[in-house]
């Protein structure tokens, strides 16, 4: 009897180890084509890279949302204004006081995070529809307020910030005819530092705790997961990163108006694209940022443009159907039966009891996709 | 004293059709457990389409019957169709569909009747000089004979809830739906009916409202409403339809009120402000005033 | 021909089967009991039966098969489940409980003696008539959702473990009064217990369920005499 022939082709899934060569080997490839993808993106004429830097912006937006909604399933219809805040935190110290508008970004990020922490209060005694319009309330207050203060916001007419100060420092070799690809760069930046922390703070002890809030809260109190601590921090990291995005917002935009740019309709808009790319992924945003931005530039032209809502509005009836977790979450589920990665066996400490927690529910709940399925998950 | 009435009066006009609107919302979540947020665009599509029939010489009472028929029809295939699939998945699933509808109908209205804004015709006289005079105050027809219609709408369906079968078996499935199931009751049906109810009210609410000022038939009309609305539904107790109809009714009291004396709010921050307030109730009571307090079994 | 007869009866909750194909049967007038562990898959059977769940199988009532039904036409068919925790209406009256378990009867004389006919039997339960449900306690509330689900005049009465949470003294009173209602209406019932002492004392028959399948059967007496069946599957 012959030996079976054990040069076979492999069988599909393909298991790939972590930390395997093979994987190191993907994962570089994979960042240098994004790399690679990013310069062919500024090498287009000046309409096409501004629309791709407003992609960018709101993929940066949708990321922070992405961090309490789709993780931590507290689902905010109130991010526009947090997007706002940042907006106008840049053009008013670019403006009123001169600031380089790089570093206004941090400022912006800073001032987010706390007003995050602040209204994330709140999320510690409402809960799941409460808590949502309470942040749709957020989201109506916002361009009010801005109109209420026109000594500092400009207020219905607006506020125009200084160009100069926007302009392309001359470092970078970018003139002012193409400083249009200065915005872009920024924005790639901007969200691949965003993504970076997003990842980290999600793959972690927060990542666990953040994913135990949105499937099991009772239990995750339970186990005695401190719920005030990630529910606040979570608003807290969502709101800036929203923030810094608006700040970006500003330099591309270069004149804000509160009543046209920040209003629900951009919250609205956040958790499409939101939806579109997939909650809970790290790609997804950017899927999302792209989803919102072209597809009203497609459907344009059809009359007059009032399509627009009624095309984004089947695309997630559609998509809650067929695709609840969105276009990253298909793409997961398709590639899994191509290429697995098989996670290191635990070599490490005693697992932690939220760790403990989720590992059992996975085995009472066989969830291979990870997603959850009580209360705010999507499916 | 007569600019005090005036206030009332207005205050009253909106309170109810806030009061209206709240008492749909609270229905749809004690039955499905979610909120409605299409109930607004729901409204203003019936409403055009009550405009749409006026334009064409319908008599107005027609149109009122006919768009609130279209109404129910609305409420009850959007439960069967979009609603009962998804809720079975999850919260946040439903609401975004529910987002998505809304997005769809407004752009629809766009669509279908243009982008001006119309005005509507009264289904009472509505003329400069039709009121009557109250304490100096002018009380016009259309609002008192909406806060008749409104009582009328508002008693009845308590009648329904409290004191007939199908009332019974509503209340049934919003406190237990697996049971009411298994005492016989037709949960499904039920549910579109509690759909349907409610965005027939959400109809006539805007079939109403729409005439009180010119002009005011267009695609943003109706979404300031339903976020009075939903404050006032929380503000009640998502649960209590009797404490939405109170909290509507008081919120447009005090609406009218403040933003006649008190000059500094004007325009919409009285809802920015209405939701602060809000807040503040749902953080010291979060089941709202007259709501109660959910237990949740670990 | 028997009342009820369940053949080959698989489900379970998505992917998960519960029922590895269990088949029984109760005659008319019978009291049946299902016995077996936790996760044995008896409340899944009653959930199957009253089609709360889907399942594969056949379910037939005097010869009619009733596998796949919406749980409010099993009931129309007869079947009435008192489930597993009560399933109280909590926020709607006692009497309002009573008339919803009516909700399939079009006789509203019957109804009302029949709601006077409780009220006599529970004066505890006329006493808090106008009374939210869910001030009730435990005992009290497992009559109510006795009382709720023969006020279907059901020809076979589901009951899942109606003991559960209740102090003996009260479990006592419940199962002489499932015997009363056998005795007086005629109602057959499938019980599923725990309490497998008690279950077999009221019971003319049972089976013991173990990881969805049927391991014995018989007739309670012979059950109830074997110690090996005792010892090994009742923990007593």
């Amino acid at each position: 009897m012959t030996a079976p022939d054990t040069r076979a082709l492999p069988t599909l899934p393909l298991q790939i180890n972590q930390g395997s060569p093979t994987h190191r080997f993907l994962q570089v490839f994979g960042l240098v084509l994004l790399v690679a993808l990013a310069f062919l993106g500024s090498r287009a004429n000046s309409f096409q890279v501004g629309l791709l830097t407003q992609a960018l912006i709101y993929a940066t937006a949708i990321a922070g949302l992405n961090l309490v909604t789709g993780y931590t399933g507290m689902l905010s219809i109130g991010h526009s204004a947090f997007f706002g805040i940042g907006a106008y935190t840049t053009g008013i110290l670019v403006t009123e006081r001169n600031w380089n508008p790089l570093t206004t970004f941090i400022v912006a990020f800073a001032l987010c995070f706390i007003v995050g922490l602040i209204v994330g209060l709140p999320a510690l005694r409402i809960r799941g529809i409460n808590l949502a319009l309470v942040t749709l309330a957020l989201a109506v207050a916002f361009p009010e307020l801005i109109d209420r203060f026109p000594g500092l916001t400009g207020g219905t007419l607006g506020l125009n910030v200084t160009l100069t100060s926007l302009l392309p420092p001359h470092w970078t070799g970018i003139g002012v005819q193409n400083r249009f690809e200065y915005y872009y760069w920024i924005s790639v930046v901007v969200l691949a530092l965003v993504l970076v922390l997003c990842a980290n703070l999600t793959r972690g002890r927060t990542g666990l705790a953040m994913r135990a809030t949105r499937d099991r809260e009772t239990a995750a109190t339970a186990v005695g997961i401190n719920l005030a601590w990630i529910k606040v921090f979570t608003f807290g990291v969502s709101a800036a990163v929203t923030g810094v995005a608006g700040s970006v917002f500003a330099m591309y935009l270069g004149s804000l108006s509160a009543d046209s740019s920040f209003t629900l309709t951009l919250s609205i808009t956040l958790i499409t694209g939101l939806v579109i790319g997939g909650v809970a992924t790290v790609i997804g945003p950017i899927i999302g940022g792209l989803a919102v931005i072209y597809i009203p530039h497609w459907t344009e032209g059809i009359h007059q443009g009032e399509t627009e809502g009624l095309f984004f509005g089947v695309i997630l009836i559609i998509l809650m159907f067929v695709m609840p977790d969105g276009l990253m979450g298909l793409t997961k589920r398709l590639t899994r039966h191509v290429v697995r990665i098989k996670p290191r066996a635990p070599t490490g400490p005693r697992p932690s009891d939220e760790e403990l927690l989720v590992a059992h529910d996975q085995i009472a709940h066989p969830d291979p996709e990870g997603k959850g399925d009580t209360t705010l998950a999507l499916s | 004293m007569q600019l005090f009435l005036e206030y009332l009066f207005d205050g009253i006009s909106n309170g109810a059709i806030y009061a209206a609107l709240a008492l749909a919302l609270v229905m749809v979540f004690r039955g499905t457990g979610t909120i409605n947020f299409a109930q607004g665009e729901m409204a203003l599509f019936t409403t055009y389409i009550a405009w749409g029939l006026t334009t064409k010489n319908v008599p107005i009472i027609l149109c009122l019957l006919i768009a609130t028929g279209a109404g129910f029809v609305l409420g009850a295939v959007t439960e069967r169709v979009l609603i009962r699939p998804i809720e079975r998945k999850s919260l946040l699933a439903t609401l975004i569909v529910l987002l998505g509808l809304f997005l769809a109908l407004n752009s629809l209205d766009g669509i279908l009747w243009g982008n001006e804004n119309y005005t509507m015709a009264s289904l009472f006289p509505n003329k400069v000089s039709s009121f009557v005079s109250v304490g100096g105050a002018r009380l016009y027809w259309a609002n008192l004979g909406l806060w008749i219609l409104v009582a009328v709408i508002v008693g009845a369906m308590f009648q329904l809830f409290n004191h007939t079968r199908l009332g019974l078996h509503m209340r049934a499935t919003a406190s237990n739906r697996e049971s009411a199931s298994l005492s016989g009751i037709a949960v499904g049906r039920i549910l579109m009916l509690g759909w349907g109810f409610s965005a027939a009210i959400g109809a006539v609410a805007g079939i109403l409202l729409t005439p009180l000022s010119p002009d005011s038939l267009g695609v943003g009309e109706m979404f300031p409403i339903l976020i009075q609305a939903s404050a006032a539904a929380l503000l009640g107790g998502l649960d209590s339809p009797g404490g939405a109809v109170i909290a509507g009714l008081m919120l447009g009291v005090v609406e009218a009120l403040l933003s006649g004396y008190v000059s500094v709010i004007g325009g919409q921050l009285e809802e920015a402000i209405a939701f602060v307030a809000i807040v503040l109730v749902l953080l010291v009571r979060p089941q709202g005033l007259f709501g109660s307090k959910e237990v949740e079994r670990v | 021909m028997s009342l009820l007869e369940i053949t080959d009866l698989r489900g379970g909750y998505g992917p998960s089967m519960v029922l590895h194909g269990i088949s029984l049967s109760v005659d008319e007038g019978e009291i049946v009991v299902v016995l077996g562990a936790n996760g044995a898959g008896k409340t899944t059977t009653m959930r199957a039966i009253s089609g709360l769940i889907s399942s594969k199988g056949a379910i037939t009532l005097d010869g009619r098969s009733i596998s796949g039904l919406h749980p409010d036409k099993v009931v129309g068919a007869g079947i009435s489940l008192v489930p597993q925790g009560r399933g109280t209406f909590a926020k709607l009256s006692v009497e309002d409980n009573l008339q919803v378990g009516a909700a399939k009867r079009r006789d509203r004389a019957g109804v009302k003696d029949d709601l006077e006919q409780w009220y006599e039997v529970f004066p505890r339960l006329a006493e808090r008539k106008k009374q939210p449900a869910g001030t009730l306690s435990g005992g009290e509330q497992q009559m109510l959702a006795i009382a709720r689900a023969l006020m279907n005049r059901p020809r076979l009465l589901l009951c899942d473990e109606p003991s559960l949470g209740l102090a003996p003294i009260v479990v006592r009173e419940v199962f002489a009064l499932l015997t009363r209602i056998n005795t007086e209406q005629k109602t057959a019932m499938l019980i599923v217990e725990q309490n497998a002492q008690l279950a077999l004392e009221i019971a003319s028959r049972a089976y013991v369920l173990e990881t969805g399948t049927v391991v014995t059967e018989g007739t309670a007496a012979s059950l109830r005499d074997s110690d090996a069946v005792r010892r090994a599957y009742l923990g007593y």
